[in-house]
């Protein structure tokens, strides 16, 4: 297990290092820049805009600029906001916790009824229960995102006045059953496709469990058949989910920042947007550091629980 | 990696009874209908739209649905909603056919030449295949999208540039699995040159599953360039695509909300078809789901 | 450059707002639309610094709804970050910020007269505070400001302040006048004495934007990433009391301020990021002023019939142009441009696309202020004439519709920040106006970061759709964007992005910042504006209005078109 453990996590770091290094050439060589919101200011002449590209470093070869930034980021210095001037580690932080928990409590609502329906399709098989959720799934993993959400807003804030419509907390509130309300609309957009995907998958998995030998023994044995679905074949079923898990992290991701920036939600992904838009480079490669850190923090995770769980996986190479 | 569990990686069946096991599967044949009214919708537009695309009205802006000579209504500068829609479908559909064509061209690329070659080529390629794959898509997509001037060419290059990672991986473990196989043994043996095993033999026996991927990745595409547009980074006026016409729909929402709905829904149409679609390939070139 | 126009946008950036139906057409609820807060808003609305757009909105734990006496509420669609009033880079909210926090030497009012602030009185060849050659200027400090600390104002801050601005280290936005400096020194604790290379008549504006930092904070530390820049420590009507990233600003009386204790308890800038979220914020009164982006011109009207508020036009100093590209082929000739100018219907774009609310302008000056010059002729809107004028210049119409010369097509890109809705609507009008007389115009809009780097700066555009003000607005001085010397593309120094050269702008632009006297200096900017208008190297549409709301509640609230934010009278501000 060390030894699988260190290969995997060694073969990380590097995928981090191919990351930062596509991330940062794309971002240097593409056109424009950080010092375009400097040319908008009126007090602003073409020399300042020179003084300042000089003060950023941008007048430097890439590779330079590349590695100074890589030597930072080792010793841990996240660098600082070419408009703030304040730490990037700090900015970040600032915005993570809205993230992880908008992005948690989707992926947990998204287990639970995701993996229930998919119990229940395969428990009734070609059922009108089975057909229906199947097609409802596929609309689901259709429906652009934004646009549900829009349509939520429309339908639950606007119209229904029972949700807010955006944001974290409300002007005054802050309360628990605040918070909560705030919190149903963005989960719910985007639990959307992750119930969609898990229930598809969690169906499939377990028909092809329950094809197995073990459990028609089981049922032969005379065992309930909802309790065989439950006792034995969601058993079964864990390492596939778990592994569907680790691998939907750059979809939850990925969905995170469009549900972000429908609802207002004050996390990673607005950050994101807003330092795209600003070119603030040092912001915009920790965010992706960061979420390309997820990823493959998401994939190790699948692996390291399909081995513990699983014995029969080979942890090896791949 | 771990994915390649999720992978049922199958050698094609023969192709025999295949459109007949697609025609079972109706909802797949419900999706080709739509599909084809909207291509026809879209393609035809010049000849069926009942408007001129960029004739602006300013003395009939916002009117709704059914409104006199505006089936659809008409938008912020009184353009026919129905006459936008058909000629944004041009954009939406090319879009994501021609982003499917780049990821199936670069999967297909990577993927063989990786299995192909394998050693050193196939490591390199296929870490690179991993690192594209660390990027949340949309993340990435926007990422280079800020930098680029928005056109139908540059953001179908955008979009498949971005998702070909999964035929890679399916066209990689495919070939790795075949390269055993006798007759590509057999035709190295007579000497054939490499491209032509690749193109001959290699490229036909993956078709099948490159085939769901590509029609899966086509929906997925029309789904991104919407995202791209919502984002601020969609096609230039005044040509529109369905998700650039949704995306002026927002701030005209509380005037006439009908502007965002028929572009929301011929975005959900259409991607909703081609889904069943694939799932629909998928289970006709897949005999062992085909039952499920 | 107008507030929108830095936000790199998304789809509805603009700051002259969203769009709007037809009077009347109102349909679905209005109140407490949080709306469809459109990535696009979202996007667009996000400050280019802003550690982002989130909302978290209201986090502060007052009720805000129940209006507490004595506290203002200032609604704003964009996120201030870096509060040093050297370093921040997006006037508007910032500046609201800076403000409220510092001083500067001196303000200006409503009027446009200059009134003493830091400065024991306003410099001037009368008081013996500027040298009859104009070089020279004695400033005398008021000897009882303070920092919020307590520490007193002194003459080496000011010396300070000129340290850092010319510290080549430090990454101040601009020297904006600054750079005439010769030499200065403190003669003592509260006099100052500056030495200019040579004579400068926009100094005095120079100053007046130009806010004192404390020596005894920031001496010695790395100012670029200070944590001063988010905890700052000023002389102004208020101090920094708390701020929430991504929500709001809390500012606290300042009761020892030098022009004395303001009125109000406490004052918020409170960050929403979308305009009709924070337009519906406003209506149930958990906003009391909504200022900078202004009131959607769309709800204008609806605006207009709320109670217990009064919706003003705030005279703004952005004009927004379309920019030719002199140095290229097609608007080589100022015939092309005065044609190009003719065939835009002005009014067709003002009334549909901002409802109206927009000044008409032939100047990049506003109409209001003081140096426009009243006599300009508008050439009109005729398609006809301009047509002539093409015909007459050798322009004309080929096989395939568009006008031709020596092989040249007129037809051009047009450019602005992608996703900006208002822009693009006016776009497409634009270019159903160029099209009538045979001029192909294609949109080809950009991500802000792109559109506003080398492709501005380096005259790549053909054309674009930019809103500006004049650059050391109030004063009339438009040298950096005009004269033959500022054109960065030929390596210039300066502004003129759009390539354009005359030998008579140039020396009216040099004797302009000499004049002192102000009847001289309006006779030659009335000429250049004149000149500007012949030969059109930039079309000047009109000058926005910013579609303020106040509720009744707060008093004293004074719009002044001579700065880019309401914010300067703070100290007067009550609230009910």
């Amino acid at each position: 297990m060390a030894r699988f453990l260190g290969y995997r996590l060694i073969q990380s770091a590097f995928l981090l290092l191919g990351v930062s290094i596509v991330s940062f050439g794309l971002m240097h060589l593409a056109p424009g820049g950080p010092l375009s919101l400097y040319t908008l200011n009126p007090t602003v002449t073409a020399q300042d805009i020179e003084r300042v590209k000089a003060l950023f470093g941008l007048d430097r070869p890439v590779h330079v600029q590349y590695l100074k930034w890589a030597a930072g980021m080792a010793t841990g210095n996240w660098g600082y906001s070419f408009f703030g001037g304040r730490p990037v580690v700090d900015i970040v932080l600032d915005r993570l916790p809205a993230t992880l928990l908008l992005m948690g409590t989707a992926l947990a609502l998204a287990l639970v009824i995701g993996v229930a329906v998919g119990i229940l399709s395969a428990g009734r098989r070609n059922s009108v229960f089975d057909y229906a959720s199947a097609v409802a799934a596929m609309v689901a993993l259709s429906l652009p995102t934004f646009w549900f959400g829009l349509l939520s807003i429309f339908t639950f804030a606007q119209t229904l006045r029972w949700l807010p419509a955006g944001g974290m907390v409300s002007t005054g509130g802050g309360g628990f059953v605040d918070r909560l309300e705030h919190l149903i609309l963005p989960v719910v957009v985007l639990a959307l496709v992750l119930v969609a995907q898990w229930s598809r998958y969690t169906r499939s998995t377990m028909l092809e469990i329950l094809d197995q030998d073990f459990i028609r023994t089981a049922r032969a044995k005379g065992i309930r058949r909802s309790r065989v679905l439950l006792n034995h074949g969601l058993r079964a079923a864990l390492v596939p989910l778990v592994t569907l898990a680790g691998l939907q992290v750059p979809l939850l991701v990925g969905g995170a920042l469009v549900t972000e920036t429908v609802f207002g939600w004050p996390g990673m992904g607005m950050l994101f947007l807003s330092a795209l838009n600003t070119r603030d480079h040092p912001v915009l490669m920790a965010i992706l550091m960061v979420g390309a850190v997820m990823v493959v923090l998401g994939n190790l995770l699948a692996d390291v629980l399909v081995a513990l769980i699983d014995p029969r996986v080979k942890l090896g190479h791949g | 990696m771990a994915d390649a569990t999720l992978m049922a990686v199958t050698i094609a069946p023969p192709r025999a009874g295949l459109l007949k096991r697609l025609v079972r599967h109706r909802l797949s044949i419900l999706a080709l209908v739509v599909l084809a009214v909207l291509v026809v919708g879209s393609a035809g537009a010049p000849w069926l739209a009942p408007h001129d695309p960029e004739e602006l009205d300013l003395a009939s802006r916002y009117a709704p649905p059914f409104a006199a000579g505006h089936i659809l209504g008409t938008d912020d500068l009184g353009r026919d909603v129905l006459t936008r829609l058909m000629f944004a479908g041009q954009i939406s559909l090319a879009v994501g056919i021609a982003a499917m064509l780049v990821t199936v061209v670069v999967g297909f690329s990577v993927g063989a030449f990786a299995a192909y070659y394998g050693r050193w080529v196939g490591t390199v390629l296929m870490r690179l295949t991993d690192i594209m794959l660390c990027f949340p898509s949309v993340f990435l997509l926007l990422f280079v999208a800020a930098f680029v001037t928005p056109s139908l060419a540059s953001m179908a290059l955008m979009i498949g540039l971005t998702c070909w990672m999964e035929i890679a991986r399916i066209v990689y473990s495919q070939i790795l699995v075949l390269k055993s196989a006798d007759f590509i043994a057999a035709a190295q043996m007579v000497g054939a040159p490499s491209w032509r095993i690749i193109l001959r033999q290699i490229l036909p026996n993956t078709m099948a599953p490159v085939l769901v991927a590509a029609t899966l990745n086509t929906a997925n595409a029309i789904l991104l360039e919407s995202y791209l547009s919502f984002l601020g980074y969609g096609i230039q006026p005044p040509e529109a695509s369905w998700g650039n016409m949704l995306t002026n729909a927002q701030s005209d929402f509380q005037v006439d909300p009908w502007l965002a709905v028929f572009p929301g829904i011929a975005i959900t149409l259409a991607v909703t078809s081609f889904n069943f679609l694939g799932d629909g390939l998928r289970d006709a070139l897949d005999p062992r789901t085909a039952g499920r | 450059m107008r507030n929108s126009d830095r936000i790199p946008t998304g789809p509805g950036a603009s700051a002259a707002g969203r769009e709007q139906p037809p009077e009347g057409a109102l349909s679905a609820p209005a109140v407490g639309r949080r709306d469809i807060l459109r990535a696009g808003g979202a996007i667009g609305l996000s400050l280019p610094f802003a550690g982002g757009i989130g909302a978290l909105y209201g986090a502060w734990t007052a009720p805000a709804q129940a209006a507490v006496t004595g506290q203002c509420v200032l609604g704003v669609t964009q996120e201030a970050v870096n509060f040093n009033p050297l370093l921040y880079v997006n006037t508007g909210v910032e500046t609201s910020v800076e403000f409220i926090v510092f001083d500067a030497l001196w303000k200006i009012d409503p009027e446009g007269n200059f009134v003493a602030n830091l400065a024991a009185e306003i410099p001037t060849g009368a008081n013996g505070g500027i040298s009859a050659d104009g070089l020279t200027w004695t400033i005398k400090l008021r000897p009882d400001a303070k920092w919020h600390d307590g520490t007193p104002f002194t003459a080496a801050d000011v010396v300070f302040t000129l340290d850092v601005i010319l510290d080549p280290k430090v990454v101040v936005r601009s020297r904006s006048g600054h750079d005439h400096v010769a030499s200065y020194e403190a003669v003592d604790d509260h006099t100052v004495r500056i030495t200019l290379k040579d004579s400068f008549a926009p100094y005095m504006v120079s100053w007046q934007k130009t806010s004192i930092i404390p020596r005894h904070i920031l001496q010695g530390t790395d100012i670029n990433t200070a944590p001063f820049n988010t905890a700052p420590v000023g002389t102004g009507p208020f101090r920094l009391k708390e701020r929430v990233a991504g929500s709001h600003i809390a500012f606290e009386p300042n009761a020892d301020y030098h022009g004395g204790a303001p009125k109000l308890a406490s004052l918020v800038q409170k960050y929403v990021p979308d305009q009709q979220t924070l337009y519906a914020q406003f209506q149930t009164g958990e906003v009391d002023i909504f200022d900078l982006q202004g009131i959607p011109p769309l709800l204008y009207q609806k605006a207009q019939e709320l109670p217990n508020c009064s919706i003003l036009l705030s005279a703004s100093p952005f004009v927004e142009f379309i920019y030719f590209n002199c140095g290229k082929p097609q608007f080589a000739d100022k015939r092309v441009r005065k044609a190009l100018y003719m065939a835009v219907d002005k009014k067709g774009w003002i009334d549909a696309v901002y409802y109206g609310v927009p000044i008409p302008t032939l100047s990049y000056l506003p109409p209001n202020h003081w140096a426009y010059n009243q006599n300009l002729v508008d050439p009109g809107f005729d398609p006809e004439k301009a047509a002539a004028l093409l015909d007459e210049a050798g322009w004309t119409v080929g096989g395939d519709g568009v006008r031709q010369k020596d092989g040249v097509r007129l037809a051009f890109t047009m450019s602005t920040t992608a996703g900006n809705k208002s822009r693009e609507q006016a776009q497409q009008l634009v270019q159903q106006n160029f099209k009538r007389i045979g001029v192909e115009m294609t949109i080809k809009n950009m991500p802000a970061s792109v559109v506003w780097g080398d492709y501005t700066v380096k005259s790549e555009f053909d054309t674009l759709m930019v809103g500006w003000d004049a650059l050391l607005y109030p004063d009339p001085d438009y040298g950096d964007r005009i004269i033959s010397t500022a054109i960065p593309a030929k390596g210039g120094s300066g502004s003129n992005y759009v390539q354009y050269q005359n030998a008579e702008i140039d020396e009216l632009s040099a004797r302009g910042v000499t004049t002192v006297d102000q009847a001289a200096r309006k006779a030659i900017y009335d000429r250049i504006q004149e000149i500007l208008l012949d030969e059109v190297p930039f079309a000047p549409i009109f000058a926005y209005q910013t579609i303020v709301g106040v509720l009744d509640r707060i008093q004293n609230y004074r719009p002044n078109p001579y700065t880019s934010i309401n914010s300067w009278n703070t100290v007067e501000w009550t609230a009910a």
